[in-house]
């Protein structure tokens, strides 16, 4: 990361794209608090990660890879787990609406482990709209979702310019993103070498913006 | 956010999972067991009177059973990827690992409840469940020790190249003063007539030990994870 | 480079008192009645003792202040001090071996604290060197910080536990505190403490420099490299 200097804006949804290697994930880490920046300074939501990230923290929803849940916990225990973490007042309600968002109710007493790969990625969405989070952070979202959960997101996505959430998408598909994203961002060798929005752009325009700026 | 919620919620979530699996604590009295019969066989002969030395033999056990405990204590975190998932939430790090000094302590008390009255029935003379009480009291403060020095030590062998041999080399040597006081605390009450001064003077040291380690361990946790 | 005039001067104030307290201690302390000769080891061991106890403070300080500062230069402070502190731990454990060889004809015993303790020290700060060479870059410097700290802490409880377990086993045998030394021969072990200190701030002086001018030539190899 050199002279990345970025802000994002409530209700404003960024899709962070670039080669491997570009310092993406890196980038996606150090917003979802998992890293220090060495130098510089980095504010989420409204408060300096240095000193003070735990009220960031508050404020996150992150989705990587991996779905960030406990295999041998059935998907309620899970979420049982996540809502004490954030104090949620209504854990239990707001578990079986999430559950129910994510058509998980039915598995809900099953460990995870006897879920599908995309069952998984359902329940790591639930896990991370579990505390209304003002934040999205994806991490290649479209690599790990099968179809149900991309369509979940999309959605989730698209409400989230309505009341005012923000999100970063790091991705290396942009064309995929090109629906959901306000903007681009493209990043080489830990440098910004586009940022722009994507107003009245399609798949393909973004896509073409996309190569002329990493290559 | 209450830290007693989050906390509770981790320790929870430790027990839940060692309760579906029963991997840690099962193995650990096993490995107890099996490393008991080994030193006995080790040492003793047929007409060698090994009562003196079976509450350090017991306590060499125990810290050994101890690295094997806490050297799983982020099994499931780290094979089923998790870590981070805890890290992004809003938990302070004194709160995550003091869950996991809890869970120690736990899974300690659970093999001991089995191994020490078991073990006493060799060595034990005199009353026996008044030698036992006396031993347990101990325990419990030998377990505290081991629990908040296990947790720390066991947080920075996570990510080391090599982590099941680093936490042994790191563990051990601060376990020493454990286990001498320990012992040495067991042979006090378990040779018949008590030596209740012995047995105060070994608890405090615990007790100090404790103290000693928690006060590292608020300074020092926050600091472990901190990427 | 203000580094490198402390490092010559503290060189010469730490030959100078080397000498002079290794002229005193073998040609004019008195000689110790019961002893003999081989009393006169006690100046060095105990000496060099302290020393190594003061570098492990340092390097718990600057493990304290590489955590809150995270500035690479503390870990290099830390770093420093602990090798230094263990070559002198080990000194320790050789020159009391060789006293008990001389007093009690046998170069090892279990039940002299002053031995067991510093070999537990020597067990301690050898692991921080493992841990070090099991990670990189800035966790291997947070690691190291926080074992420093948890490392010093483990340092008292260690020297206690022993004394602890000797008070009610054996008598100590040995006090050989300042306490009750001849003021003849507390002048000489004066000198010789502050022979050792200045020789830790020697040596670590030194190494810091050695440090610095090694950073500074990688960044030279690295710029010429890009030119």
């Amino acid at each position: 990361m050199d002279g990345v200097d970025l802000q994002v804006d409530a209700g404003e949804r960024v899709a962070v794209a670039g080669p491997n290697g570009a310092g993406k994930s890196t980038l996606l880490r150090m917003l979802a608090t998992l890293l220090r920046p060495r130098a510089g300074r980095l504010t989420v939501l409204g408060a300096d990660v240095a000193d003070d990230a735990r009220s960031a923290r508050a404020g996150l929803g992150y989705l990587a890879h991996d779905p960030l849940v406990y295999l041998d916990l059935t998907a309620r225990q899970n979420l049982e787990l996540y809502g004490d973490l954030y104090g949620i007042p209504d854990r239990d309600q707001r578990i079986d609406d999430l559950l129910e968002h994510v058509d998980l109710l039915a598995r809900a007493e099953d460990p995870v482990r006897a879920f599908s790969r995309g069952m998984a990625q359902r329940l790591a969405l639930a896990r991370m709209l579990l505390h209304r989070p003002r934040l999205l952070l994806l991490d290649e979202p479209h690599a790990s979702l099968d179809a149900r959960a991309t369509a979940l997101l999309d959605r989730e996505l698209g409400a989230a310019r309505d009341d005012g959430r923000a999100a970063v998408i790091v991705t290396h598909e942009v064309e995929r993103v090109a629906d959901v994203a306000d903007r681009l961002v493209v990043l080489r060798a830990g440098r910004v070498v586009l940022d722009e929005s994507t107003d009245g752009m399609d798949a393909r325009a973004v896509r073409r913006r996309y190569e002329e700026a990493a290559t | 956010m209450s830290r007693r919620r989050q906390l509770a919620a981790l320790v929870r979530k430790d027990l839940r999972l060692e309760l579906r699996t029963r991997e840690t604590i099962v193995a650990m009295v096993l490995f107890a067991i099996v490393m008991m019969a080994i030193l006995q066989f080790g040492f003793g002969t047929r007409d060698d009177d090994l009562t003196r030395f079976v509450g350090g033999l017991m306590w060499v056990t125990l810290a050994f059973t101890a690295v094997l405990g806490v050297g799983r204590s982020y099994v499931a975190e780290r094979e089923q990827r998790v870590l981070d998932g805890l890290l992004v939430s809003p938990v302070p790090r004194v709160v995550m690992l003091g869950a996991k000094a809890i869970a120690i302590f736990l899974y300690m008390t659970a093999v001991e409840v089995i191994v020490i009255p078991l073990v006493g029935v060799f060595f034990v003379q005199g009353p026996y469940w008044d030698a036992i009480g006396w031993i347990a009291i101990a325990a419990l403060l030998a377990n505290a020790c081991i629990a908040l020095s296990g947790t720390l030590f066991s947080g920075l062998a996570l990510f080391t190249r090599a982590r099941d041999l680093i936490l042994p080399v790191l563990f051990l040597p601060a376990l020493v003063p454990v286990v001498i006081a320990a012992a040495g605390a067991t042979h006090a009450v378990a040779g018949g007539p008590h030596d209740m001064s012995e047995w105060r003077g070994y608890c405090l040291f615990l007790l100090a030990y404790a103290i000693l380690f928690s006060l590292v361990s608020v300074a020092t946790y926050d600091a472990v994870f901190d990427d | 480079m203000p580094g490198e005039r402390a490092a010559l001067i503290w060189g010469v104030v730490a030959t100078i008192l080397v000498v002079i307290s290794t002229i005193g201690v073998f040609l004019v302390a008195p000689e110790d009645a019961d002893q003999g000769v081989i009393q006169r080891i006690f100046y060095f061991h105990v000496a060099i003792a302290i020393a190594s106890l003061v570098a492990f403070a340092v390097a718990c300080v600057a493990g304290i202040l590489y955590l809150r500062t995270r500035n690479a230069r503390w870990d290099d402070v830390g770093e420093a001090s602990i090798r230094i502190g263990l070559l002198f731990s080990v000194l320790v454990v050789i020159t009391g071996s060789i006293w008990a060889k001389a007093s009690w004809g046998t170069w090892w015993v279990w039940t002299d604290p002053r031995l067991v303790t510093y070999l537990i020290v020597v067990l301690i700060y050898a692991a921080y060197f493992v841990l070090r060479s099991s990670a990189e870059d800035d966790r291997r410097m947070r690691y190291s910080a926080i074992y420093a700290i948890a490392g010093f802490a483990s340092v008292p409880l260690s020297f206690y536990s022993v004394r602890v377990a000797e008070s009610f086993v054996h008598p100590v045998v040995f006090t050989g505190s300042g306490a009750n030394m001849p003021g003849s021969m507390l002048i000489w072990f004066v000198v010789s403490q502050a022979a050792m200190i200045a020789l830790f701030i020697a040596l670590l002086e030194v190494d810091l420099v050695g440090r610095r001018s090694e950073r500074a030539l990688r960044r030279l190899a690295l710029r010429l490299e890009n030119a």
